[in-house]
């Protein structure tokens, strides 16, 4: 008897998100198979993006290869994220580091200014990361919706702390919003439900925490791919938000990338494959090369079926 | 259905104190309380009394069969304090409770026999606690066979599958999915057994205000599948209600949501639509997160 492989169909769509304006617009989700489930019926209209990250201040703890391609850039933001762009980025992902009040609590103001400037020195959306200090970030992250009204920013993360008033500003003025939750399916959903009483759901991104390879990835690895298969098979409307996975910051600070180069790039490139293959639709790195790594490990063939 | 009353508990500070100063009023006060609401049994969940095992024990027994006739369940794992306890009963009481665990097993059955009582045998074994349906009856039925030939009939013993919450991240949903499981099959191999859970456990974790509306339906979805008996907050009205058969339209939309009937909305009340929410979350149809209801 014949062999025939089973094809399945699904019926839940991951929800197709658009980030950045006019021409610098980029979509993302919309996919309503399971990541890299070419062979079953459905598409992905569109293939996962990845970003560089950039920080608003030079930063002291970064291993000096990751660094090094950018040495001539990293005091002023929007040059290093231009040369982001130039080496192969689809967007920018700006950490507003020195807001933390533990940094150098950088005023809400100043930190508005600089991702403004960010966002039009480059020719590619800009995603845009508070401090994570939940207080700081309900002051820092309106004052930036507000200052780039309108340029259709990605946002976050909103937390359940401050989720209403940062959800409200970036509404408000024409953002999109990164939903963050500490690794746990259950309070993702709440997080989601509770934001979409007045955030529109088409203006959500999930960022279920990733963590590196060696340090948790398994936890991040099932966390995705629940999410992805409950939204996909199962149709639940709240995880039906496309994922991003901010990945390197969690890679270059483990004992293993601080050795050597050539293990921080694996470990940076290994992790983002894995999360891929999980179902990000998002992947933030920090080091061009690993980038590089990635996206040549993959080729570019697979994305057009 | 067996309503064994929970409230008699030392994690409730009250009930601690009280054991601890021989208060005996506050005890009586939640005894009598219990069986005004129609319990059938009175647990009496006294902790492991590591002090004065048998001294204890004997007063919190004798303390609540001065305001009560009702049978008591004696609910310790240190066995000289079981012991002490079951001697002292006026009504057959359920000794609550023994596992497949090599020290409870050993100790715990032979009181049962001894003492000629109902004993509660759990699915927890040296290995841990089978998370799958067929692995909780695979343990119970060694437990059960232990049982036997302890001289303790089926008759006398209430399986019970242990409830874990249902907030439990990833993991929750499917361990309320295994117990209904448990339910089905228990019965058709061992015939005669019956059956007991810890109901409040599946809404542990869960906002406050939120966790009767999911104990009572959880207690509705295991009583389809001839639940024998539980223990329950029987100060909670709306499910003793349930317990009477006062709300067939409720326990009605239960049963159709877990058989996948697609259940127009829009025709229900807030209250009937809530139930069957929270149905869906304990059959693993909607991924559970705090906010169920509200979505």
């Amino acid at each position: 008897m014949e062999y025939k492989a089973p094809i399945e169909s699904y019926s839940g769509v991951v929800r197709e998100i658009t980030i950045g304006k006019g021409e610098k617009a980029l979509k993302i989700g919309g996919e309503n198979i399971l990541p890299f489930h070419f062979f079953d019926e459905g598409s992905l209209p569109n293939p996962p993006i990845f970003a560089l990250e950039v920080w608003d201040m030079e930063p002291t703890d970064w291993p000096e290869w990751v660094l090094e391609p950018f040495n001539d850039v990293v005091s002023d933001p929007a040059k290093w994220a231009r040369k982001c762009q130039e080496l192969g980025a689809n967007t920018v992902s700006l950490s507003l580091i020195s807001t933390d009040p533990a940094e150098k609590d950088t005023p809400a103001r100043e930190a508005a200014a600089l991702t403004k400037k960010v966002a039009e020195a480059i020719g590619i959306p800009l995603i845009v990361y508070g401090s994570g200090d939940d207080k700081k970030d309900a002051e820092v992250l309106p004052q930036v919706a507000e200052v780039c009204d309108g340029m259709n920013l990605l946002i976050g993360p909103v937390l359940k702390e401050n989720y209403e008033v940062v959800g409200k500003a970036i509404l408000n003025h024409g953002h999109s919003a990164i939903a963050q939750t500490p690794l746990d399916i259950n309070l993702l959903k709440e997080l989601n439900v509770k934001l979409c009483k007045f955030f529109p759901a088409d203006r959500i991104v999930i960022d279920p925490l990733s963590s590196a390879l060696g340090y948790g990835i398994e936890y991040s690895f099932s966390l995705m791919e629940r999410v992805k298969q409950i939204g996909v098979i199962v149709k639940d409307g709240m995880t039906q938000m496309p994922m991003i996975a901010n990945l390197g910051g969690e890679c270059w600070k483990t004992k293993q990338a601080k050795e050597s180069k050539e293990q921080g790039l694996l470990w940076e490139g290994i992790t983002a494959l894995s999360f891929l293959l999980a179902g990000a639709n998002i992947l933030i790195l920090r080091h061009p090369e690993s980038l590089k790594l990635v996206k040549e490990t993959i080729g570019g063939e697979i994305w057009q079926k | 259905m067996v309503i064994i009353g929970e409230s008699i508990h030392v994690i409730s500070k009250a009930v601690s104190t009280a054991i601890k100063e021989r208060d005996a009023k506050p005890i009586q006060d939640l005894a009598k309380a219990q069986a005004d609401s129609g319990a059938d049994y009175i647990d009496l969940n006294v902790g492991f009394l590591r002090k004065d095992p048998e001294e204890t024990m004997q007063w919190v027994v004798n303390t609540v069969q001065e305001v009560t006739d009702l049978p008591l369940s004696l609910d310790t794992m240190n066995p000289v304090a079981m012991e002490a306890g079951l001697k002292v009963c006026k009504k057959r009481p359920l000794l609550n409770s023994a596992s497949g665990k090599t020290d409870s097993k050993e100790q715990m059955l032979p009181l049962a026999k001894k003492y000629n009582c109902d004993v509660v045998i759990s699915v927890f074994t040296d290995k841990g606690m089978p998370s799958e349906a067929e692995s909780k009856i695979e343990s119970i039925m060694d437990t059960v066979a232990y049982a036997n030939e302890v001289g303790i009939p089926n008759e006398d013993i209430w399986a019970d599958p242990i409830i874990l919450p249902v907030s439990t991240a990833g993991e929750g949903q499917k361990l309320a999915v295994s117990n209904i499981e448990f339910m089905k099959i228990i019965q058709d191999v061992l015939p005669g057994i019956k059956s007991t859970v810890g109901l409040s456990n599946v809404s542990n974790g869960v906002p406050v205000e939120l966790r009767p509306i999911l104990n009572r339906t959880y207690l509705m979805m295991l009583a389809r599948h001839e639940l024998y008996s539980v223990i329950v907050d029987v100060l909670d009205k709306e499910l003793m209600s349930m317990c009477k058969g006062e709300m067939p339209n409720i326990v009605d939309l239960i049963y159709r949501t877990m058989d996948g009937e697609d259940i127009d909305l829009s025709s229900l009340s807030q209250k009937e639509i809530d139930y069957v929410k929270t149905t869906k979350v304990l059959t693993g149809e909607t991924l559970y997160s705090d906010a169920w209801l509200e979505s």
